[in-house]
C-alpha cells in the first residue's frame, strides 16, 4: 500500500504540482536536490534547501548566492533536479529579477516559483541592495534567507545576523573582547517596510510550518521573505547531530520567533515554552565564554521582545 | 558539403535601386542610432541604468517601448552592478539582452564582467566612454572601455553613427553562435558620437531579420529540462578558460563571415581594421575611436602636400585582429600609436598590443598619448604626430600637449 501511495506521490511530483502540506505524512517523496553534497554532515542550511524544493515542486527556478550551499554543485557533479543557477554573492536578488524578465517575456512569470536562497551575509550585508532593489520593484519572487547568523563559507566570521555576545573568527573573545557587540538588524521589518505582501520567519527543525509558509508565499503574487534559522554545526561548534535540537531550543526558549506577516497583519505560528536562554546556549561552543550576567541580560532582551511579540506589536519590537 | 555549395556560389548581390528601396538616412545621434539597432535585433529584455554619455539611449527605448513601438521588457534597476547580473539571469532564460553603460557604471560592473562571459552568455552592451573619476570628467578617452580587455568579452570600436548601429546587429550574429556564445562590448565616445548627430542609414526590418536569427542557447534555465548553471570548479577552471579561448579563435572566423553577409545585405563593407591609404604609406597612425575621423582629415592635407602617410584603425579589439593588422602595416616601416588611454607606470594600453603583434619585424613603433578625458584633438595635433614619428626612435613614448 505504501508502494502504491509513493507512486501516485511521484506521479503528482511529475506533472509539477505541489502537494499541500499539512503534515509532515503529506510531504513530497520526491527530492529535487539528490543526496551525496560536499556539506558538512547535519548541516541543517542544505536541509533547508531540500524542505524549500519539495514543497514548491518542480515548477521552480533556484538563485543560489555564493556561499557553502553553492559548492553543492561542484563540477562535473549537480545534486539539483530542477534549474539551478549561482551569480555571485551579492547579485542573487538582481539574478533573480533578470530571470523575472525572462519568464515575463515568455508569460510564465506567475506559473513559475523563482526561489532566491541566500545566506545572512548575502541577505543582510553584501546583497542588501540587491535585495532592496528587487523588493521595490515587487518582482514575483521568493527571497528565503537561510540564517545560520555568520559568514560560514570563508570561516565563520561576524554578519549583521550575528547574534549578541556570540564568538566568530572576527569577534573573538580574548583579554579585551566579550564576543560579537553589535545587536542583529531587524531584517523582517526592513523587508516589511518595502511593502512586501508576505513575510516571516522559520526553522530548519519545524519543516512542517517552514513549507507550509513557503506554499502560501507561491500562492502570492509579488516579492516574499522568509527567513530561515539553519544552524551551522562547525560555525556554532556543535556536534553534527544537535543542529536540529538546537534549533528547537532557540524556537522554544524564544531566542528565535516563529511568526509571519500576511498583508501586513502579524501572527505568531507558535508559542514557545520560553525555556531559559541558558539551556540552548548550553550545546553551543559559540556561547561557552558566556558569563551568568550575560546570560541574563540575554534573557531580559528575550523576555522584554516577548512582550512585545505578545501584544502583537511588531513593530515596537528590538531584537537581542 | 553545404559549405562547399556555399563557397562555390556568388553571393547574391544587392541592386542599389533595391537596396535604396529598403533602407532609410536619418539624423540621428550615437544614442539614437544604438536604440534603432536594438529595435532592429528584435531585443526582448533590457535592465537599465542611466549614466551620462548613455542615458538618452535608456530614454529612448524606455520612450519606443511605453508607445509599443518597441515590444520588450525595460527595468531600470538600482545600480550598474544589478544591472549586469539582470542581464546575465534574463540571457539565461534563453531572452535576447541589450544593455549599456558606461565609465562609472562599467567600473561597478566590473566583478558580474567576467561571470557573464564565463556563464557564456551572449549579452551586447555599448560602453558610452567617459573618462575614469577621480578627478570626476564627462568627456570621453578609452580607458573604460579597455579595462575590460582581459575578461573573455568580444570588443568593438565604433569611429561614427553608423558603425555602431551596424556593430550591434554584427555583435548579435556573432556572439550568439553556438561556436562563440561571448558578449560583446561596443564601445562609443561619450558626446562625441553619443550626443552628436550624423547621417545614418537604417536598414529595413527584414534585412536584419535575414541577418539575425532568433536566438537559441542550449544551456538555460528551463523547468522543462532542467539545468545548473553558474557551478563551482576545482582544478578544471584552466580547461574552461581554454574553451574560452578556443571560442574567441572562432568568433574571428564568425566575424569574418558576418562582415561579408552585411556587406551582402546592406552594401556597407567592415573589416576587422579599416586602411587609410595605407597601399604605399611610408609612416601611419594606429588608433580606435571618433578621434580617427580627423586623424584621417590629416592624413587627407598631408597626402595633399605628397607625404606618404596613412591610418589604420581597429574595429575589432578582441578577439585581436593580428591577421588583418599585419596585413595592413606590412609595408609601413614606421608607426605612431596613438592612445586615448593610460596605463599609469607604463603607457599606452594599445601600443603594447601593437609592440606584441610586431615584435621583431624591424619597424619603429612610437605611442603618442593623446585626448585624455576628451581633451580636444585637432587636424594639427595629428599632423605633429607625424612630423614627430620621421625622426622618433622605437620605443619612444610621448605625450601629446
Amino acid at each position: 500500500m505504501a508502494g502504491l501511495e509513493e507512486d501516485a506521490r511521484k506521479a503528482r511530483a511529475k506533472e509539477g504540482e505541489q502537494r499541500p502540506v499539512s503534515s509532515i505524512k503529506d510531504v513530497d517523496a520526491e527530492d529535487y536536490i539528490s543526496a551525496g553534497t560536499f556539506a558538512c554532515s547535519g548541516c541543517q542550511p542544505v536541509l533547508g534547501i531540500k524542505l524549500a524544493l519539495k514543497a514548491l515542486g518542480k515548477n521552480t527556478i533556484m538563485v543560489n548566492s555564493s556561499g557553502c550551499m553553492t559548492l553543492t554543485a561542484t563540477y562535473p557533479f549537480t545534486p539539483y533536479k530542477i534549474p539551478w543557477v549561482h551569480n555571485a554573492i551579492e547579485n542573487a536578488d538582481s539574478t533573480a529579477s533578470g530571470i523575472f524578465m525572462g519568464l515575463k517575456r515568455k508569460g510564465l512569470e506567475k506559473k513559475t516559483n523563482i526561489l532566491v536562497y541566500a545566506g545572512d551575509g548575502a541577505t543582510y550585508d553584501i546583497g542588501f541592495q540587491a535585495l532592496s532593489g528587487m523588493f521595490d520593484r515587487y518582482e514575483n519572487v521568493i527571497h528565503v534567507c537561510y540564517n545560520n547568523e555568520l559568514f560560514a563559507n570563508t570561516g565563520y566570521q561576524r554578519t549583521a545576523a550575528t547574534p549578541l555576545f556570540a564568538r566568530t573568527t572576527t569577534t573573538p573573545v580574548e583579554k579585551k573582547a566579550r564576543g560579537n557587540l553589535i545587536p542583529r538588524k531587524h531584517m523582517v521589518k526592513i523587508m516589511l517596510a518595502h511593502d512586501s505582501p508576505y513575510v516571516a520567519t522559520a526553522c530548519t527543525s519545524y519543516p512542517v510550518d517552514f513549507m507550509k509558509k513557503l506554499q502560501k508565499a507561491s500562492k502570492i503574487y509579488g516579492p516574499k521573505y522568509i527567513e530561515l534559522l539553519a544552524p551551522c554545526i562547525p560555525g556554532w561548534v556543535l556536534s553534527p547531530e544537535q543542529g536540529r535540537k538546537v534549533g528547537e531550543l532557540s524556537v522554544q526558549s524564544g531566542l528565535w520567533p516563529l511568526y509571519e506577516i500576511e498583508d501586513g497583519k502579524f501572527s505568531l505560528s507558535m508559542q514557545p515554552k520560553m525555556i531559559p536562554v541558558k539551556e540552548a546556549f548550553k550545546a553551543q561552543g559559540r556561547y561557552s565564554h558566556l558569563t551568568d550576567e550575560e546570560i541574563d541580560k540575554i534573557q531580559e532582551m528575550v523576555g522584554k521582545e516577548w512582550e512585545s511579540y505578545n501584544k502583537g506589536e511588531f513593530w515596537s519590537v528590538h531584537e537581542y | 558539403m553545404k559549405s562547399k555549395k556555399a563557397r562555390a556560389k556568388k553571393p547574391a548581390k544587392v541592386s542599389k535601386e533595391r537596396l535604396q528601396g529598403l533602407r532609410e538616412r536619418e539624423l540621428i545621434d550615437g544614442n539614437t542610432a544604438c536604440a534603432y539597432a536594438v529595435k532592429l535585433c528584435r531585443v526582448e529584455s533590457i535592465p537599465a541604468f542611466p549614466i551620462t554619455p548613455q542615458t538618452e539611449l535608456m530614454e529612448r527605448l524606455a520612450d519606443w517601448t511605453a508607445k509599443g513601438e518597441l515590444d520588450a521588457f525595460l527595468n531600470v534597476m538600482e545600480s550598474e552592478h544589478s544591472v549586469l547580473s539582470a542581464a546575465v539571469g534574463s540571457e539565461m532564460t534563453g531572452v535576447r539582452t541589450f544593455t549599456s553603460t558606461g565609465s562609472q557604471g562599467l567600473m561597478l560592473m566590473h566583478e558580474i564582467l567576467p561571470i557573464a562571459s564565463g556563464t557564456r552568455m551572449p549579452i551586447v552592451m555599448i560602453c558610452g566612454s567617459r573618462a575614469l573619476s577621480a578627478p570626476i570628467a564627462l568627456w570621453p578617452d578609452h580607458n573604460d572601455f579597455l579595462s575590460c580587455r582581459d575578461f573573455g568579452w568580444l570588443m568593438l570600436s565604433a569611429e561614427i553613427n553608423q558603425e555602431l548601429l551596424d556593430f550591434i546587429c554584427i555583435s548579435y550574429r556573432v556572439a550568439e553562435n553556438s561556436r562563440v556564445l561571448l558578449p560583446a562590448l561596443i564601445e562609443m565616445d561619450g558626446f562625441v558620437l553619443s550626443e552628436t548627430r550624423e547621417p545614418v542609414e537604417i536598414p529595413k526590418q527584414e534585412i536584419v531579420d535575414k541577418f539575425l536569427p532568433p536566438l537559441r542557447l542550449e544551456a538555460m534555465l528551463d523547468v522543462e529540462k532542467p539545468m545548473t548553471l553558474g557551478t563551482p570548479v576545482l582544478e578544471e577552471y584552466q580547461y574552461f578558460k581554454e574553451q574560452m579561448q578556443a571560442a574567441m579563435n572562432n568568433a574571428e572566423q564568425e566575424l569574418e563571415k558576418a562582415f561579408k553577409e552585411w556587406k551582402n545585405l546592406t552594401g556597407r563593407n567592415y573589416d576587422f581594421v579599416e586602411s587609410v591609404w595605407m597601399e604605399d604609406a611610408k609612416e601611419a597612425i594606429v588608433m580606435i575611436g571618433a578621434n580617427s575621423t580627423i586623424a584621417k582629415a590629416a592624413v587627407r592635407k598631408m597626402r595633399a602636400n605628397g607625404r606618404k602617410v596613412g591610418l589604420v584603425k581597429l574595429r575589432v579589439l578582441r578577439p585581436w585582429p593580428e591577421k588583418a593588422l599585419k596585413a595592413a602595416l606590412k609595408k609601413c616601416k614606421r608607426i605612431a600609436v596613438v592612445d586615448q588611454n593610460i596605463s599609469l607606470g607604463k603607457n599606452g594600453i594599445i601600443y603594447s598590443e601593437i609592440c606584441d603583434t610586431f615584435r621583431n619585424d624591424g619597424k619603429t613603433i612610437a605611442n603618442y598619448i593623446a585626448g585624455l578625458g576628451g581633451k580636444h584633438l585637432g587636424i594639427q595635433d595629428f599632423e605633429k604626430v607625424f612630423e614627430d614619428l620621421e625622426k622618433a626612435r622605437d620605443g619612444e613614448k610621448k605625450w601629446l600637449v
